[in-house]
């Protein structure tokens, strides 16, 4: 069943950080070939133009963090009230345990509210929404801090001209609570597995794996971090690093995520008069712009200016986007659609009339990160004993 | 549509400077990249319903054959 209806979860706040530091295109006229000329066609093509980038320390787990702690500041929300936190990464912090709990002991969260990780990419917020709405809409929980973070910036050769430019960083925080008041949602997903290779870091997980205490397991290793291949477009890039077949996902795109959006709005007898904005995920201006038209919308119902100012920031550029609307845009009928690495597309059709959108915070790195030498060093004691778990509190 | 207007629209497409011929090389054009490529797949699909994937843009060469791909949306 890929169509689903709530009537009692209401989106209350939506919180969004972005790093401090801010890359602009026309500060990189070095990789292309100094000619402003040929960055104005990009801008005007892609969109691309400015973006927000973490330092290597921050996680996409402290930018949530950030996040939440500000939205619970500003919503005052009393942390013995959330029930359940739900985060949604595809880069955690670590791979064992779930990162979620360690964002629910630095939020200081109760030992009766659950925590989570959900592996999504662009998809994640409007993902993360359709699984809290139906935890919510069960009975099984009445408050729900559902958390995204990512930065697919970090780890990018700014050489690459095929994603260095497209990605930023970012966290999300959004309350999402049972509402005795009808409030209704709907949501629709298509799930394109056989586009699975199409987004995809292939060297991540277990699917690779090394013995690295072998000397040769080692070696090879270092052979296979160096080695580059040239793609059919031409571009030089690392074996193992992420994968992205730029075509198939335009394909999907324009084919795929406009009939997903036109089967929910049908679904709930919509037309595009009746949506105040179709937020797209920010994949780019180019791909925005297809789905928008594809979709039959007017354009100016359709935002990019998220992508223009921070960036693809993946599963947080939909809240960015929402933050970003002018405030004359009516909001009880939204309709958000995430689409990426899966391949999968989900739109979803909200009522935010009531919801609390902050507006876009820099991100403030938290006193517990610790630089990668300090970070080796905390285990080096910790396993040893030197640090006990009475001293870390 | 045209195929003058077409022309213009090209131009436009691909963001390129200098005017679009029929008998042009599109392989010659310094704009033909991935990027043209997928605006011009988003272009046809919008403007004339007619779906077409990298492979075929790979095979043609020519601004005329790209008009071609277009079959009656395009007249002379």
């Amino acid at each position: 069943m890929s169509l689903s209806k709530f009537k009692h979860v209401k989106v209350s706040g939506i919180s969004v950080v972005v790093p401090e530091k801010e890359i602009n295109i026309y500060d990189e006229a070095e990789y292309y070939g100094g000619s402003v000329k040929k960055i104005d066609r990009m801008r005007k093509m892609v969109g691309f133009w400015k973006r927000r980038v973490s330092d290597k320390e921050t996680t996409p787990a402290d930018l949530a963090y950030d996040a939440a702690q500000n939205l619970i500041g500003e919503m005052n929300i009393d942390k013995k009230d959330i029930d359940a936190l739900v985060f949604v990464v595809q880069q955690p912090d670590v791979v064992n345990p779930s990162t979620a709990y360690f964002l629910h002991d630095k939020l200081g969260l109760s030992q009766d509210c659950m925590a989570t990780d959900i592996n999504q990419g662009c998809v994640g917020w409007v993902f993360g929404l359709h699984m809290v709405s139906q935890m919510i809409e069960s009975g099984a929980y009445k408050k729900v801090l559902l958390l995204n973070g990512d930065t697919p910036s970090v780890g990018i050769d700014p050489s690459n001209r095929n994603s260095a430019p497209i990605f930023g960083d970012g966290g999300c925080a959004t309350l999402v609570e049972f509402s005795e008041e009808e409030i209704e949602s709907c949501y629709n997903i298509d799930t394109i597995s056989s586009g699975f290779e199409a987004i995809i870091s292939p060297f991540s997980g277990t699917r690779f794996r090394m013995q690295l205490s072998d000397d040769k397991e080692w070696n090879l290793l270092h052979e296979l971090v160096h080695e580059k291949l040239t793609m059919p477009t031409g571009m030089e890039v690392p074996l193992m690093g992420g994968y992205m077949d730029g075509i198939a996902v335009f394909d999907f795109t324009i084919n795929i995520v406009p009939k997903n959006i036109r089967k929910i709005m049908d679904y709930v007898g919509l037309t595009p008069n009746d949506i105040g904005a179709l937020c797209l995920h920010q994949a780019n201006k180019q791909i925005i712009q297809a789905v928008g038209t594809g979709t039959g919308f007017d354009l100016e119902k359709v935002p990019y200016t998220a992508f223009e100012n921070y960036g693809n920031n993946t599963m947080c550029s939909i809240p960015t986007t929402l933050a970003c609307l002018d405030k004359e845009i009516k909001k009880d009928k939204l309709c958000c659609c995430g689409y990426g690495n899966g391949l999968i597309a989900i739109s979803s059709i909200l009522n935010l009339e009531n919801t609390y959108i902050s507006e876009i915070k820099t991100f403030k790195k938290p006193e517990y990160v610790l630089t990668r030498d300090e970070y080796i060093n905390y285990w080096r004691k910790k396993i040893t004993g030197e640090i006990s778990r009475k001293e870390e509190k | 549509m045209k195929t003058e207007d077409f022309l213009v629209e090209l131009e436009d497409i691909l963001q390129r400077e200098e005017p679009c011929n029929v008998n042009d090389a599109l392989t010659d054009y310094e704009e033909w990249d991935s990027l043209s490529k997928m605006a011009v797949m988003a272009y046809y699909k919008k403007n004339f319903g007619v779906d077409i994937n990298l492979n075929t843009l790979k095979e043609i060469n020519t601004v005329d054959e790209l008009i071609k791909l277009a079959g009656d949306k395009i007249i002379d």
